[in-house]
């Protein structure tokens, strides 16, 4: 079959479809068979799981029915990963229907089991159509279930737990996406397949669950509430006060404005974080990483895409700042790899905006920077054709994925294979103004070494007809202007400033220049040895209240201590 | 004043219109009629101060991507044109985002990125040349767009006024594509004063005066929180 000729091209969410083919022809073979012996199946199926598996699948089962949301995070975060290390790095977790024997048959169980289960599957092997499908249908199962039960379903998990679920829910919407709209790889049977199931996947039911969760929980209006003032319980009503409820409702708004991305929509992506306070270190996404760095990074995408070059820097260097100071204690978090991973598209967005709209940041990231991308900087800088070149490869390192809303047209494959990717015309209309940010560099490299000049002097320098730079001249004031957002609660909203050291004015035909310098930060610098001097102090008297009351103390005891210090 | 964003609620925005944009409704494809008619009264508005509103537009350019059967060319060529004369830059980018190279393809649509392209490269003279100049007989990418040329002028004009002092007053003919006495009343709307040379003379605002400053460091209370709670354990 053709597929496997593109096995080899691809990695990651790219599907060798042959393998798992099978093993639905399997399934299949074993519905049909009689109810007896689907039992005796199971029984053996279960027999199959290794010890430890199956006794982690019965902790996880009981300390879900009771409720023991701390054992969950241990189950779920430590004992997950390694059991899936250790047995199933290479194959799927055991087939639902055999965990089935383990737990009773409780559908809700079984339900989240499943949504581990593909969850694996697209993480570490190729989902094939058929998974995809069936993910699909167990996310409605279990959303269904969360949305339309009578009163609130009796159920709690760790946020990060469900955070994962809203976030691996829209990752599959746009791998999917992206998987139907490259007809030319797909078989004819898949073809078929997908255009008889227009409603698997779909656009519009994917947002209808993010907007359900949003409104079953009440949860802008607990966050409008909760920073008005006012009764929170009452505004949560009574699924809202679920912390289960709560929680998929709030990183529904988040995974809303990641969909708003990756539709090219960045006023609605911004507009939708209305009620969440970014900047606020206890709001509720700092409590999962992998959330955080979700936020921001979508937020400062959106800027860069709305050419508001201060805005983008000031959120990128504001998460990196956080993330590499937390690095050390998130070396056993659950996503320290994908939280690192982020972190360097956002350091390569970061030096777009910055090459795009030269400031100073925070000295780590500055270094950072320069060690990371020092030479893609230059070269955005120096402008020209190369500075295209590595401004789009920077992007696309770096940019979400984009999606397509609605599926091909499957009776035109020849038509529908050649459409241009979404990834493509994002970036074109991102380099349209890109492209004229870089006019700031240049100019700002000569303007720099005088105070006025001729007109006619500076063309001959750029090697520019005089008509051109009076153009370019207005060009860079326009560019140096930006809008930066001025308060913290509306992204959106923001005041005209400028973005530049170098002004410069015309009085017809001569150039009038200023520079603004930063004048010496002493008051920061006292501020911060006071600081480190204050620390030292303290750090040598509690070694000296230790030293006291250890000596003191027994002398066997001594021993370590001395050692230790 | 020019600064105004383009996100702040337009005074002319009907209750209708502001519900739907906060709400889901605006996914409703019912609603799409709607939207139009509010361009079309976004259009006819020849008042360059509240005849723009993005977002609703923005809203309209997503019902067409997830509708495709419902794309109206010619509503996203006005969305377009409207977008080209509004006061924030970024308008009109933010439309495109929400387009695809399909519908760029199209004959006015890439005209208006052409024209575009002139504008915020400031070649306003080629800008003009190329949107009225061409076939007689065609109609013109910024028809049924009321107070098109004026809107325009207003934005070209904030562009003088922030990069010059003094400017000669044949520049500024080219430049708003107005003869010597339009321009003429053009200063006296806007307060600049003409010498005998011909030479406009600018008022000074924060954007045109270059000035150079020393930035001074700024210490937030937060810096001293820590400073402050040792004084308080001494």
């Amino acid at each position: 079959m053709y597929q496997e000729n593109f096995d080899e091209e691809f990695i990651g969410d790219i599907d060798a479809v042959v393998e798992n083919y099978v093993n639905v022809g399997e399934i299949y073979e074993g519905e049909m068979v009689g109810e007896e012996e689907l039992i005796m199946q199971a029984h053996s199926g279960a027999q199959s799981i290794p010890e430890q598996v199956r006794k982690f699948l019965g902790h996880l089962y009981r300390n879900m029915t009771n409720g023991n949301v701390n054992d969950l995070i241990y189950n779920y975060e430590n004992q997950f990963v390694r059991l899936s290390d250790k047995y199933y790095a290479k194959t799927s977790w055991p087939e639902p229907q055999y965990v089935a024997a383990l737990v009773g048959d409780d559908g809700l169980f079984l339900t989240l089991y499943r949504e581990l289960y593909y969850r694996h599957i697209y993480s570490r092997l190729h989902p094939s159509l058929e998974t995809r499908f069936r993910s699909f249908e167990n996310y409605c199962d279990l959303f269904n279930y969360i949305l339309n039960s009578d009163g609130p379903i009796d159920l709690e998990l760790p946020s990060q737990w469900l955070w994962d679920i809203v976030d691996e829910f829209i990752y599959q919407f746009q791998s999917f996406c992206t998987h139907r709209s490259r007809v030319a790889k797909r078989a004819p049977e898949e073809i078929a397949l997908l255009k008889e199931n227009p409603q698997v996947w779909n656009t519009y039911s994917v947002l209808n669950v993010l907007y359900s969760l949003i409104q079953k929980s009440n949860i802008n209006q607990q966050l409008l509430v909760s920073r008005q003032g006012g009764d929170v319980i009452e505004a949560a009503g009574p699924f809202g006060v679920r912390p289960l409820y709560k929680m998929l409702g709030y990183f529904s708004i988040i995974g809303l404005v990641r969909v708003h991305c990756m539709l090219g929509d960045y006023t609605l992506a911004l507009q939708t974080l209305e009620n969440i306070e970014l900047g606020n270190n206890r709001a509720l996404f700092t409590r999962v990483t992998a959330c955080h760095v979700t936020v921001y990074y979508y937020v400062g995408f959106a800027y860069l895409m709305m050419g508001r070059y201060a805005d983008a820097i000031q959120t990128f260097a504001h998460i990196l700042t956080f993330v590499s100071r937390t690095k050390q204690y998130q070396q056993r978090s659950l996503h320290f790899d994908a939280v690192n991973k982020k972190a360097d598209q956002m350091y390569a967005l970061l030096a777009v905006a910055i090459s795009l709209s030269p400031v100073r940041v925070d000295e780590n990231i500055h270094t950072h920077l320069r060690e990371a991308y020092g030479d893609q900087q230059h070269k955005i800088q120096r402008g020209g054709e190369e500075a295209i070149d590595v401004l789009s490869e920077l992007f696309l390192f770096s940019c979400p994925k984009f999606i397509m809303p609605n599926p091909p047209n499957y009776d035109d494959l020849e038509a529908a294979s050649n459409i241009v990717e979404p990834q493509s015309y994002q970036l074109k209309t991102f380099l349209r103004e890109a492209r004229l940010q870089l006019v700031v560099p240049t100019l700002r490299s000569f303007l720099k070494l005088y105070t006025t000049m001729g007109l006619d002097r500076l063309s001959t320098f750029l090697d520019m007809d005089p008509a051109e730079l009076r153009n370019q001249l207005i060009v860079y004031k326009q560019r140096c202007r930006q809008i930066k957002c001025t308060s913290g609660s509306d992204l959106l909203m923001g005041e005209p400033v400028a973005t530049t050291d170098l002004d410069f004015a015309l009085q017809e035909d001569m150039i009038f220049i200023a520079e603004s310098r930063v004048g010496r930060r002493y008051a920061d610098w006292f501020i911060r040895n006071t600081n480190k001097i204050q620390d030292l102090i303290g750090n040598l008297e509690t070694r000296q209240k230790t030293f006291i009351a250890n000596a003191s103390k027994p002398k066997e005891e001594e021993q370590p201590v001395v050692a230790a210090a | 004043m020019a600064s105004a964003s383009s996100f702040v609620r337009p005074t002319t925005r009907p209750d209708e219109i502001h519900s739907l944009l906060t709400g889901v409704e605006r996914y409703n494809p019912q609603k799409t009629g709607l939207l139009e008619d509010y361009l079309a009264r976004q259009c006819a508005n020849p008042d360059s101060t509240n005849n723009h509103d993005l977002m609703a537009n923005l809203a309209l350019l997503k019902m067409y991507q997830f509708n495709p059967d419902m794309v109206d060319l010619d509503v996203i060529r006005r969305i377009l044109a409207k977008a080209l004369i509004s006061q924030s830059t970024g308008d009109f980018n933010l439309c495109l985002y929400l387009l695809s190279d399909e519908i760029c393809k199209d004959g006015s649509i890439s005209k208006l990125l052409t024209l575009r392209n002139y504008l915020e490269r400031a070649q306003f003279t080629k800008f003009w040349k190329e949107v009225y100049g061409g076939d007689e007989e065609e109609d013109s990418v910024v028809d049924g767009i009321a107070g098109f040329d004026n809107g325009l002028r207003r934005l070209i004009v904030g562009e003088i006024t922030s990069t010059y002092q003094t400017i000669p007053a044949k520049s500024v003919e080219a430049m708003v594509n107005l003869d010597e006495e339009a321009v003429v009343r053009l200063a006296k709307e806007n307060g600049w004063s003409i010498n005998t040379g011909g030479v406009i003379a600018l008022p000074l605002k924060s954007e045109n005066e270059a000035k150079a400053t020393v930035i001074k460091e700024n210490v937030k209370f937060e810096q001293l929180t820590k400073i402050l709670s040792a004084a308080n354990e001494i």
